[in-house]
């Protein structure tokens, strides 16, 4: 059986969630915001890895199809969760521009569920340079409309440059653990990590650091003004099942 | 630790082949088709590649498909051909196209594992 097969069979691919904490401590401890869904692949195979998943998915062309089977995951997983928690889940944009009814297709999805879709927020990542198109700003403006909200992934590297920020307005800047990780001590990961919280704050948007790994990491990122952390140093991905002992009484923005 | 790359759809050569190396102390991927081995390429650094001319597929010659994007995206990394239907000519083009050393199949292990490790350290 083909690795593609493999990936499209029911139950092949498995879930993960990793927490997102405010970078405010109210004496406490750090609050979960919300879980960022994580999508594996089978077991034992070179696409158990996510970079090479997708990778892989996107040189087959079916893109669209692991997007549309992680978000079905996904809704099905968060009805394991607890209370109103918030989850991200990552969405290639060029998925956006290509399937036009994507975006309808969440929305339906999630109502089937029971899952208002302010509890959703759609993570952009992309790695194709051919993304931009009428589609993805289309599909845009239907998930935001629908009432999700959206981020951009890995700003500053690849495709998340400046004219994705300006077409996808995002809600929320996640910041790549490339410039995260090393920035007590790099005066120029420091500078990028202010300009993009400087940067965050004209568009109403909050700052996410990702792959925080070391106690002085999360100090330097909470010193430059990042609202939100996410890495080892807090939590490790985890099943669904294992989210709840996590959650405070309100979780949320 | 050398990382090595192996693509071929024969299940047992590339057991065999994944077996034989990493007793050697090399670290192995394998891929049975071209677009999982540009995924793994893209994502990882592999000191060497061996790669077969013919995998499942409709070209007929992926594998020369995949040496040329060795060679544009991670020059470093050295390459072999493994090949059941050698002719002057087909060496000549996979020559042309970056190839380090093309093999008929079936080749002897010990002769392939001293081959790639000629062709790393050469590289170092």
């Amino acid at each position: 059986m083909s690795l593609l097969a493999r990936l499209l069979e029911p139950e092949a691919l498995s879930l993960v969630f990793q927490p997102v904490f405010e970078a405010a401590d109210d004496g406490g401890g750090h609050a979960v915001h919300s879980f960022e869904a994580l999508t594996r692949g089978p077991v034992g195979t070179n696409a158990f890895a996510p970079n090479v998943l997708f990778e892989y998915a996107r040189r087959k062309g079916h893109e669209a199809t692991l997007d549309r089977i992680c978000l079905e995951n996904l809704l099905r997983a968060m009805t394991l969760l607890p209370g109103r928690v918030r989850c991200s889940f990552n969405v290639h944009a060029s998925t956006l521009q290509r399937d036009a009814g994507f975006a309808a297709h969440v929305l339906e999805r999630a109502h089937t569920h029971g899952l208002e879709p302010s509890r959703l927020t759609i993570e952009i990542v992309e790695h194709a340079p051919d993304w931009s198109g009428r589609g993805f700003l289309r599909a845009l403006g239907q998930l935001r409309d629908g009432g999700m909200r959206i981020a951009l992934d890995d700003i500053g590297l690849g495709q998340s440059n400046y004219r994705m920020i300006l077409d996808c307005r995002p809600d929320y800047f996640k910041i790549d653990r490339y410039v995260v990780q090393g920035c007590p001590t790099d005066t120029g990961r420091q500078a990028i990590i202010d300009s993009l919280v400087v940067l965050a704050r004209k568009f109403g948007a909050r700052v996410v650091a990702e792959g925080i790994e070391s106690r002085a990491e999360l100090t330097a990122v909470r010193l430059l003004g990042v609202d939100l952390l996410q890495g080892f140093l807090l939590s490790a991905p985890l099943p669904a099942t294992d989210c709840s002992a996590l959650l405070s009484p309100a979780p949320g923005r | 630790m050398h990382r090595l790359l192996i693509v071929d759809d024969e299940e047992s050569i590339v057991f065999a082949m994944t077996r034989y190396f990493k007793a050697r102390g090399f670290a192995v991927d394998a891929a049975r088709e071209m677009e999982e081995a540009q995924a793994l390429l893209v994502n990882y650094q592999y000191a060497a590649v061996i790669v077969d001319l013919r995998l499942t597929g409709v070209h007929g010659a992926e594998g020369l498909d995949i040496i040329d994007h060795i060679r544009q995206r991670c020059p470093a990394t050295r390459t072999v051909l493994l090949t059941a239907y050698g002719s002057p000519e087909l060496e000549a083009e996979a020559k042309a196209r970056g190839v380090d050393a093309v093999l008929r199949k079936p080749q002897a292990l010990p002769d392939l594992a001293q081959l790639v490790l000629s062709l790393v350290e050469e590289a170092e």
